[in-house]
């Protein structure tokens, strides 16, 4: 039975505790201000004053970055990888395994009250203002904004599964180093939040759409300056739709190999 | 000799110091692997972002990886010295601090010595990798004085990167807060500068050459040896970047030992 009062209760409870934590917010602002303004640069230059390339106007281009920075800052907000796998090292993860929740549910629901504040206080005015004064293009069509948003949520589910599943890989491997860089790279690459897949040499662009990444950031972002449009939005959301039931899947059974390995191990 | 007793005790310390690092070898192996595959990534990233569209302003791919690889070396020594400064906030949040103002050594060379972190043969590897790659691909000529340059401003570099470690950690006299500062001032600024300042906009390439002088760690020094244009700035600024290094890391070091002298009047 799914115990919705229960876990809207983290919800609310992370809401708040973020309030307490302002120099976070901030400081957080402040760095993905900071990309934002990297990456701005680097294709203002890549287009060197052309007006369009690859069939994508630089408008377009402009628009598809500054999506991507928002939706970065959200994806971001959420409990840490490294606060997860140090639950695990110290063993304080079984305190909430004896609890009667869930606890990939109750860290998902964590995460929607500490990243909803976080969007309300910090992301949401910057980038309103953003859009205000830039020279970005806004889609007209409301069903656009709505496939945006559903696919901007899917996206982040898809996140929040490969990296909460990653995360409790910590289980099984004392040392994540190696295989933690390889995760961030992939998932800054081939999620095509920095560089939209069009421009990949063919071969990693297919590569890329092969793996679940691409569906948290180039499928969203894709759809807001229209790349993606049409029935393809469909089809786009349909392989998000897989990818979310896949990952899911796999976080779970993570999940339930970790938790029995604790058990076995007597916590 | 006070100077020469100091080298003969960092010495010391750090051998001590590298001796724990090895306990655990496994642990050692996978970060460098991990620092490898994390500049790798970057180089990667370049790549792509090139792939289509050549060149970036004026630089080409190899001239970029030359850029990023100086700035991945001097990195490297700056975090064998200096990396562990920004964790200052938890020795003072802990009380472990204090250990240091007990002893009869200067607490700033103390707390340097303290640690020495080996684990940068990654960005070793790396950066020479790249330099001999680059140097075929572009036909740099390595003259004597071009390499005691590069070596001069690697220095400059290290110094610079330190320095600006070194005014983080301060921050922690304050506000008992370092980490955080690292994360949102240290991380972004060299973020910026793995691409040449020139694609930013005319107030970001001041202030990284005036207010924090990272263009001095790569972006000047690259253009003096590849024979770049740099918009705004004189084209022999490159040059200045040991001194510069110099003037702020002791900057750096009297903020840090301002900060020490309000954190001892504290008492806390």
């Amino acid at each position: 039975m799914f115990n919705y009062r229960l876990y809207w209760t983290f919800a609310k409870k992370s809401f708040l505790r973020s309030a307490v934590y302002r120099f976070d917010v901030w400081s957080r602002l402040g760095s993905n201000v900071i990309f934002l303004l990297m990456w701005g640069s680097i294709w203002t230059v890549l287009y060197a004053g052309r007006e369009e390339a690859g069939g994508v106007s630089f408008q377009a281009m402009l628009t598809y970055i500054v999506v991507s920075q928002f939706l970065s800052g959200v994806n971001g907000a959420g409990t840490p990888l490294w606060e997860i796998q140090e639950k695990v090292r110290t063993g304080d993860i079984s305190l909430e395994l004896m609890r009667p929740f869930d606890v990939p549910l109750r860290y998902l629901f964590a995460d929607f009250g500490s990243v909803f504040f976080y969007m309300i206080t910090a992301l949401m005015p910057l980038y309103i203002i953003l859009f205000f004064f830039m020279d970005l293009s806004i889609p007209n069509d409301p069903l656009i904004w709505l496939a945006f948003l559903f696919a901007a949520f899917i996206g982040f589910l898809i996140r929040y599964c490969i990296e909460m599943a990653f995360g409790l890989l910590t289980f099984f491997l004392v040392e994540t180093g190696g295989v933690e860089d390889i995760f961030y790279f992939a998932m800054s690459l081939l999620s095509g939040s920095v560089i939209p897949l069009w421009f990949f040499p063919g071969w990693l662009a297919s590569f890329a759409s092969y793996l679940p990444f691409q569906g948290i950031y180039y499928i969203p972002n894709a759809i807001f300056i229209g790349e993606i449009a049409g029935n393809q939005i469909f089809t786009s959301i349909g392989i998000q739709l897989f990818w979310v039931v896949v990952t899911y899947i796999f976080l779970r059974l993570v999940w339930k190999k970790a938790s029995q390995k604790v058990v076995v191990q007597g916590g | 000799m006070a100077f020469m007793r100091y080298i003969d005790l960092y010495f010391k310390l750090v051998a001590a110091g590298i001796r724990a690092q090895l306990q655990y070898r496994f642990a050692f192996f996978m970060r460098i692997v991990g620092m490898l595959t994390s500049y790798a990534g970057t180089a990667i990233t370049m790549w792509v972002m090139l792939y289509q569209f050549q060149e970036l302003g004026t630089w080409n791919f190899y001239e970029m990886l030359f850029l990023f690889a100086i700035a991945v070396l001097s990195w490297g020594f700056c975090i064998i010295l200096f990396f562990h400064f920004r964790s200052l906030d938890t020795y003072i949040l802990n009380g472990t601090f204090d250990r240091f103002l007990v002893r009869p050594i200067n607490p700033f060379f103390h707390f340097m010595a303290m640690k020495f972190d080996v684990a940068s043969f990654g960005q070793f590897i790396f950066s020479i990798f790249i330099f001999i790659w680059v140097s075929a691909e572009l036909q740099i000529h390595w003259t004597i004085a071009n390499v005691l340059f590069l070596f001069a401003a690697v220095i400059g570099g290290v110094l610079i990167q330190g320095g600006l470690l070194v005014i983080i950690s301060a921050f922690a006299f304050w506000t008992t807060k370092s980490e955080q500062f690292y994360w949102v001032v240290m991380y972004p600024a060299r973020n910026l500068t793995n691409y040449p300042l020139v694609i930013y906009p005319k107030m970001v390439q001041w202030f990284m050459a005036f207010v924090v002088p990272f263009g001095f760690v790569n972006y000047f020094p690259a253009s003096v040896i590849l024979g770049k244009e740099t918009p705004y700035f004189s084209e022999n600024i490159g040059y200045f970047s040991p001194l510069v290094g110099i003037v702020f890391f002791i900057i750096a070091y009297y903020i840090w030992m301002l900060g020490l002298s309000r954190y001892k009047s504290t008492g806390s």
